[in-house]
């Protein structure tokens, strides 16, 4: 009797620790897999829960964009992110610049008053008075040609609605730009030089 | 499944007072006075008009992104026939047949002339079939507008509530409160709550 039950608790135990060991093996695999993904760059853990939105976002963004990207995507908690192979000079068409066009965007950034619009700007829209408010020294009138001036060089849109103004892509870089260029003109800025070298 | 069928009425009317028929605090829709109007009628029900007069469409097709805005408002003159879908009842009230006179100040010589051209836009826009689907009906406050482009086409604009999707020659722009995508011949852009956005070019793309 005693010989029976000793059996049947080693047959217990044993089954116990195949199962242990099964589900480390299961978990060692796992680690292996993620670190080697990880080494190799396609690293993909954003959750389950965002998992779908993801995939909704990518697909429409695939269909928008397919054939028209070298790319290389990278999920991650974070969010995702699509870069590409850094374009040559002449890809990026800095020989044939618009002249023109250029120097309407200099222009609109060549005032004192204009920069500041942008400032404030560069926080969130605004309403013609709220930049009043901010911008006392500046006349209604001349704030209203200021704004004209920096919307025909797209560094500035109005909806038409609501009536804000707001900063597009162009006028907050343009902004970033001429903060960055008078920095380094004043202070001899390293910072500047590699941003833009890089 | 409701098979439906829309048809334009015989009727030509005028507006009798300027008339907003849409309006959002993303865009809005307007026509002045004696602006021509033909119902579209649905199992003798009307479910919306073709206008040709003298209005305006003004859409804020712009998308808030943390790097700074894209996209320019859409700002045009409604000086073509168009079409409209809902709202039907609301405009009944302000409207009076119109007179020779008024479809000549509009270039009709006669009444059937302008039906015609009415009936013409409403083939267009449904493209001469029956539609099996009782959504399309213009119910439930929703207002869908056609407005033809220089390419022939239709430029469509759909809203309900605080959604509201707009398809032109050159850009798509879909809207639900925050959320916002804008695609055009260069780029697309997806922007959620808090301006979080992701903005693809032509030859690049970023998050923001």
């Amino acid at each position: 009797m005693v010989k029976v039950k000793l059996s049947e608790d080693l047959k217990e135990e044993m089954k116990k620790l195949r199962e242990e060991i099964a589900k480390l093996k299961e978990q060692l695999g796992e680690v292996t897999e993620r670190e080697h993904e990880k080494r190799h760059g396609i690293y993909i853990d954003v959750g389950n829960h965002i998992r779908d939105h993801v995939e909704d976002v990518m697909e429409s963004v695939t269909e928008g964009i397919q054939g028209e990207l070298e790319k290389s995507i990278f999920i991650g908690p974070g969010g995702v992110r699509i870069t590409r192979k850094r374009e040559t000079p002449e890809e990026e068409g800095e020989a044939e610049l618009d002249f023109p066009k250029a120097a309407e965007v200099m222009s609109a950034l060549g005032q004192e008053h204009r920069l500041k619009i942008l400032k404030e700007l560069v926080s969130g829209g605004k309403y013609i008075n709220e930049l009043q408010e901010k911008l006392s020294e500046i006349t209604t009138s001349t704030l209203s040609s200021h704004l004209k001036v920096l919307e025909e060089a797209g560094l500035v849109v109005q909806e038409k609605m609501r009536g804000r103004y707001l900063i597009t892509i162009p006028g907050r870089t343009a902004y970033k730009m001429a903060t960055r260029i008078t920095r380094f003109l004043e202070r001899g800025d390293q910072e500047w030089y590699h941003y833009t070298m890089k | 499944m409701v098979s439906l069928h829309y048809e334009v009425d015989n009727t030509v009317l005028k507006t009798t007072e300027p008339v907003t028929l849409w309006r959002t605090e993303k865009g809005t829709v307007e026509i002045g006075e004696n602006t021509l109007a033909v119902p579209i009628k649905l199992d003798d029900q009307r479910k919306g008009y073709i206008f040709h007069g003298h209005g305006k469409l003004l859409l804020d097709t712009i998308v808030e992104t943390q790097e700074g805005a894209v996209g320019k408002p859409v700002e045009s003159e409604l000086n073509e026939l168009f079409l409209m879908l809902g709202n039907a009842e609301e405009i009944q009230q302000r409207l009076s047949t119109a007179t020779k006179e008024d479809l000549t100040k509009m270039r009709h010589e006669t009444e059937q002339g302008f039906i015609d051209k009415a009936k013409d836009l409403l083939d267009n826009f449904i493209g001469k079939k029956v539609i099996h689907n009782h959504e399309h009906s213009g119910n439930d406050h929703g207002v869908i507008f056609a407005f033809p482009n220089e390419k022939g086409k239709l430029d469509v604009l759909i809203a309900k509530g605080s959604k509201l999707v707009y398809k032109a020659i050159n850009q798509v722009f879909i809207s639900n409160n925050d959320k916002v995508i804008l695609k055009t011949p260069t780029e697309m852009i997806v922007s959620s709550e808090n301006r979080k956005s992701l903005v693809i070019k032509k030859h690049a793309c970023h998050c923001c």
